[in-house]
């Protein structure tokens, strides 16, 4: 089987995330039956990484997520196994432009003590490079109040996000807060953090 | 490195039909030269002049851990509640223990592990930070100097620290959002230090040594990872942040959302599949990943975490 022209534009295109689901799928079919395509597209994300991390840029998606998705089948509720992390700028220090639009806890939450004389202060580095998170420009409501109801009306999209937050802070922070111990200086404290309510309760209070 | 990488890649390929290959042990395979190469794992060292009493402090406190025995008993305050603990460094098991005396009558006794210990790490810190020192308050009777941590950027939060002037234990914290209001705080009510410094024989070593990877958002360093169950986690020497990747449940819309409990921020972003504009072919489009960043980190570096998602390069 060998590589025709169709098969590069259509890698292109979907690099391009171009495709419809149709050429999508039939694409996706070429590449895990090609290896030369593989190793092309391989090479088109060394291509762009390179690029990227010379500019300085938020880090790229690498589209071949959607192979290991499509292409195994697997059971929807298994996790996708062998994930990696985008490496990032190369620089240290950034200037964020969007995406920092943390709005204050929603009604009916006493609002925290201010210590304004240490939040919100950044000190400006000479030589800060601009770093775009994505969707950084459309701001969300982060709420720190306990769910009041178990039901999410279904278009609600941030109503099931926040309750899908809530939900994974439950389930996952006893494992994050292994992590965190190490590298806080009161390492308990992270273990404090994670929730001691039984799972599937909605109240978040200590 | 990319060419590195690719000739390894290439030299893994089957010299079969590529229609008879095993797709998941390809897969597997190729996963795991990412991570081996990806990964740039650097011998601890200090390279960093501790050339202010601010940032000596700061390593000192970094070190307390090593250099103490201690009883106390702390506040834990933040929006949705406070507790008070009692902690013992170390236990003779070698970890700490901690019990929440709010909790029940007769609280059980969880560990908690001894701090990451590196000379690399205040230098990653200094990095990021900018440490102001004044004098501080007499905390559980003991003298304090105020250690101010100031992000370099946004990509973190500010601490103020009040750290015991003769043995560097952080005997107060607080921590603070992007817009200056307190996330979280904690304070010793009494400590009772031992004459004695712990055995080191007998503390336990940190669960996994403090080997910084590469960048992955500025400032933030792949600590370490579990790519078999898509967990990572990333550190900037202080703050720490896990990203954890899933399918995303059925019947979920695509989109992004966040909950903030104290100072640990939770952001799940639904994706479709991680193709940018794309969706996953044989669920027609209805189906996609679900990627959760917990970290004690402003929302948009989590938004940052969650865009360096990925699968391995050339894992198709």
């Amino acid at each position: 089987m060998t590589t025709t022209d169709r098969d590069l534009e259509a890698l292109s295109a979907l690099m391009d995330g171009e495709l419809q689901d149709l050429e999508l799928r039939r694409t996706l079919g070429r590449v895990s039956e090609d290896a030369s395509l593989r190793a092309r597209w391989q090479r088109h994300q060394q291509i762009s990484e390179a690029l990227q991390s010379k500019r300085v840029s938020a880090p790229s998606i690498d589209v071949s997520s959607s192979v290991m998705a499509s292409l195994e089948g697997k059971p929807s509720l298994s996790r996708n196994p062998m994930w990696s992390v985008a490496i990032a700028a190369s620089v240290t220090i950034a200037v964020v432009m969007g995406g920092q639009q943390l709005l204050t806890p929603s009604a009916g939450v006493s609002s925290s003590p201010l210590i304004s004389d240490i939040g919100g202060g950044v000190v400006p580095v000479m030589g800060a490079q601009p770093v775009q998170a994505s969707l950084g420009a459309k701001s969300i409501p982060v709420t720190s109040r306990p769910s009041q109801d178990s039901t999410v009306v279904p278009e609600d999209v941030s109503a099931v996000y926040e309750r899908l937050a809530r939900d994974r802070y439950r389930r996952l922070n006893p494992r994050h807060a292994q992590a965190a111990a190490l590298s806080h200086p009161a390492p308990y404290i992270s273990y404090v953090r994670a929730p001691t309510e039984p799972l599937g309760s909605d109240s978040a209070q200590d | 490195m990319f060419a590195h990488r690719l000739s390894r890649w290439e030299a893994t390929q089957p010299k079969t039909d590529p229609l008879v290959v095993n797709r998941t042990i390809m897969l597997a395979l190729l996963g795991a030269l990412l991570v081996s190469a990806g990964v740039s794992a650097q011998s601890p060292s200090r390279a960093c002049d501790l050339d202010s009493p601010a940032k000596q402090l700061l390593n000192k406190m970094l070190q307390a851990p090593f250099s103490l025995a201690f009883e106390g008993t702390v506040l834990y305050e933040r929006a949705q509640g406070r507790q008070f603990l009692t902690v013992t460094w170390p236990h003779a098991a070698g970890t700490g223990v901690l019990r929440r005396m709010n909790a029940e009558a007769d609280p059980v006794a969880e560990p908690w592990p001894a701090p990451i210990d590196s000379p690399r790490r205040i230098c990653d810190v200094i990095q990021v930070y900018v440490p102001d020192l004044e004098s501080g308050p007499v905390i559980a009777g003991r003298q304090t100097q105020r250690l101010t941590l100031r992000p370099r950027d946004t990509l973190r939060l500010a601490h103020r620290i009040d750290v015991d002037a003769e043995t560097g234990m952080a005997l107060a914290m607080a921590t603070a959002g992007p817009e200056g209001q307190m996330l979280e705080r904690y304070e010793y009510a009494a400590i009772d230090y031992a004459v004695t410094a712990p055995d080191k024989a007998l503390v336990n070593a940190p669960p996994a040594a403090y080997l910084p990877g590469r960048s992955v958002v500025p400032g933030y360093f792949l600590v370490s990872q579990d790519p078999d169950s898509a967990v990572f986690v990333v550190s900037d020497g202080l703050a720490t942040a896990s990203i954890f990747v899933e399918p995303l449940p059925l019947g979920a819309p695509l989109g992004e959302g966040a909950i903030i409990e104290g100072a640990t921020l939770t952001y799940t972003r639904g994706t479709a599949s991680g193709l940018p504009g794309g969706a996953d072919a044989r669920s027609g489009g209805k189906r996609g990943l679900l990627i959760s960043v917990l970290g004690e980190v402003p929302l948009v570096t989590a938004r940052l975490l969650a865009d360096a998602v990925r699968p391995p390069v050339g894992s198709n």
